[in-house]
């Protein structure tokens, strides 16, 4: 439906495990959901949750971050998920809360976490994190413990933080 | 500072010190930073900003607010949160699959089962690995038991916020049976991780069947009871009725679900919608209120525990045999006889205790109906023993956004009954 009435929005669609998911360009990203929210053959009228997915390695050329949108129609008894692509040095794109009330508070978690930012956003700061926080946690590259005692198998931890490497011993535990 | 009754027109939350709002107040009423403590100039067309929690009673938990008064009607409500973040979602990522189902037990701690049923499904998806009948109905027993333990739960605080005691002994009393089910199937009350990736922890004991044959039994004549002592009462009907009413087109514009949306009046329960663990073999009724108000939100509760009486009545039942884990040995411990015969179930015991099982690459979004609405999860998957991104969609949340556009020139007294309406669980909405 979204292709044959915003065919430029749509970079790919994608169907796995039964779920729809679809890669829309940023720039067509309001238009999709204000259609997809009003089309009768849609009326995704529920917002179910916004976030999303850091992949720092992926190909130098391809965008950072993946914002998902996930999107509910309670006439239809149907779901499904938008993605949009956002880089690294510019993550930023235009806020939903015009669109589903209930994105404001998806959008401020999401820039607390990621620290992704939604432009037009009415009051977008940190929601769950203390306002002074230093960094966004779910970004890959922020280390989630504290701080670790060096042994000789992981002297890098005595490293200042910007000087570890990326993959260390025992982070996962 | 004033400690008690905060000044009129000066902002007073102790956090907000230096803030903007609280620098215009003072500005306002011409008073000396340093010397504020009391001031009662009266000052028309001023609001006043109060403070509201973090540590009050009526919050349900660590939920701050504050809150824009003219007089005691609140304008404004800006709600605070994030005191119980605890970064779950990041600690999913360095633990493997089965390692993070004792998180998800610590979100809603009021519906643990539910944490651990959606995740598990969410994962036994990716894997498409489908668990034995027996689990599925025991899953159901279990999460419907954690239903009715909720919703009791909420009853008693709820009527307490507004000055009733007696409901809050009440349904206590009965919640406590619950818990004991709790503690006979898993040895712990309130964090079981009973239901597990590709299964259960292990089956139920032998004394179970009675127990929960009791509950439902006798639990019917103990909602009459509670009904009884509220339903039709003046004070608790004075209280509730046309307040903190929410439009079934907001309510889906601010993603509100599970009984906040049904009280609005849209039939909408993801049981029957889009029915998982073998909701759809079982008979039951989806309560729906018909003016989207506090009390329409009681009264869907208290329909929605009998339903799930009923719900566990037909599950015990049909309750079929056979195992309650998957046979796949990739996934489920293989038992403990194999393991001494047979060198490959000692492998994959070997392999799932060290280092877990890998999940495909995939995602995939699970969304089931908890006791406070739609909990979802979000898996992303590269293939890894640990989730690569794990987003949880707690409907507390999400309900919670839609709070400010409830109290909205209502009463600062109802607030309390509002937010006791709409069942937020701190630890779920922070995470």
């Amino acid at each position: 439906m979204l292709s044959r009435e915003l065919p430029l929005a749509v970079i790919s669609v994608d169907e796995e495990v039964g779920e729809l998911t679809i890669l829309v360009h940023v720039e067509h990203l309001i238009g999709a959901l204000t259609l997809l929210r009003d089309h009768a053959d849609a009326l995704y009228r529920v917002p179910v949750f916004v976030t999303a997915v850091d992949w720092p390695d992926r190909e130098p050329a391809a965008p950072r971050f993946d914002v998902v949108y996930q999107l509910r129609s309670i006439e239809h008894n149907d779901e499904c998920r938008l993605i949009v692509q956002v880089p690294e040095d510019a993550p930023r794109l235009p806020s939903a809360e015009r669109v589903f009330a209930g994105m404001d508070w998806h959008e401020r978690e999401t820039f607390d976490l990621f620290g992704i930012e939604f432009t037009d956003h009415h009051d977008l700061h940190r929601i769950l994190l203390p306002e002074d926080w230093v960094g966004h946690p779910l970004r890959k590259d922020y280390v989630s413990f504290g701080e670790p005692v060096a042994f000789t198998h992981n002297l890098e931890w005595a490293l200042p933080a910007a000087e570890r490497p990326r993959d260390m011993p025992g982070e996962s535990r | 500072m004033a400690v008690l009754p905060p000044m009129r027109g000066a902002g007073t939350p102790t956090r907000d010190e230096g803030s903007e709002a609280f620098d215009r107040g003072r500005s306002v009423l011409g008073v000396d930073p340093g010397n504020d403590a009391i001031d009662l100039v009266q000052l028309d067309d001023q609001t006043m900003e109060l403070n509201m929690g973090p540590q009050h009673p009526s919050t349900h938990g660590v939920l701050r607010l504050v809150l824009e008064l003219d007089g005691e009607v609140v304008r404004e409500c800006r709600p605070d949160i994030g005191f119980l973040h605890t970064g779950f979602e990041k600690s999913f990522e360095s633990h493997t699959w089965q390692q993070c189902i004792p998180f998800t037990d610590r979100m809603d701690y009021l519906a643990p089962l539910f944490n651990n049923l959606g995740f598990s499904l969410a994962a036994e998806r990716l894997l498409g690995i489908e668990v034995p009948p027996r689990a599925q109905y025991l899953r159901v027993i279990m999460c419907e038991l954690t239903r009715v333990a909720s919703h009791f739960l909420w009853y008693g605080t709820s009527a307490l916020d507004l000055g009733a005691t007696t409901p809050f002994v009440y349904a206590w009393r009965e919640r406590e049976k619950i818990l004991d089910i709790n503690e006979l199937i898993s040895g712990v009350r309130m964090h079981t991780s009973f239901i597990r990736v590709g299964g259960l922890l292990a089956d139920v004991p032998d004394e179970f069947y009675a127990l929960v044959n009791e509950v439902v039994k006798t639990f019917p004549s103990f909602i009459d009871q509670y009904e009884l002592l509220i339903t039709k009462n003046p004070i608790w009907m004075d209280r509730t009725r046309g307040l903190g009413v929410l439009s079934p087109d907001d309510a889906m514009a601010y993603g509100a679900t599970g009984p906040t949306l049904r009280g609005s009046g849209i039939p909408y329960d993801l049981r029957k919608a889009q029915p998982y663990s073998s909701y759809d073999h079982f008979d039951f009724d989806i309560p729906i209120g018909s003016h989207g108000d506090v009390y329409d939100r009681y009264l869907v509760r208290m329909r929605e525990a009998r339903e799930s009486i009923k719900i566990i009545g037909q599950a015990m039942a049909s309750l079929p045999g056979g195992p309650v884990n998957t046979s796949d040995r990739k996934v489920a411990l293989p038992p403990r006889n194999e393991i001494n015969t047979s060198m490959e179930s000692l492998i994959h015991h070997f392999k799932l205790v060290t280092e877990g099982f890998h999940v495909p690459h995939g995602q995939v979004y699970q969304a089931i109906e908890s006791p406070r609405g739609e909990l979802g999860f979000y898996i992303v998957s590269t293939g890894g023993n640990r989730p690569y991104r794990c987003k949880v969609r707690a409907p507390s949340f999400s309900n919670l956004s839609a709070l400010p556009h409830m109290v909205r020139n209502e009463l600062i007294a109802d607030v309390v009954a509002v937010i006791g309406s709409i069942d937020i669980v701190l630890g779920d909405v922070d995470r």
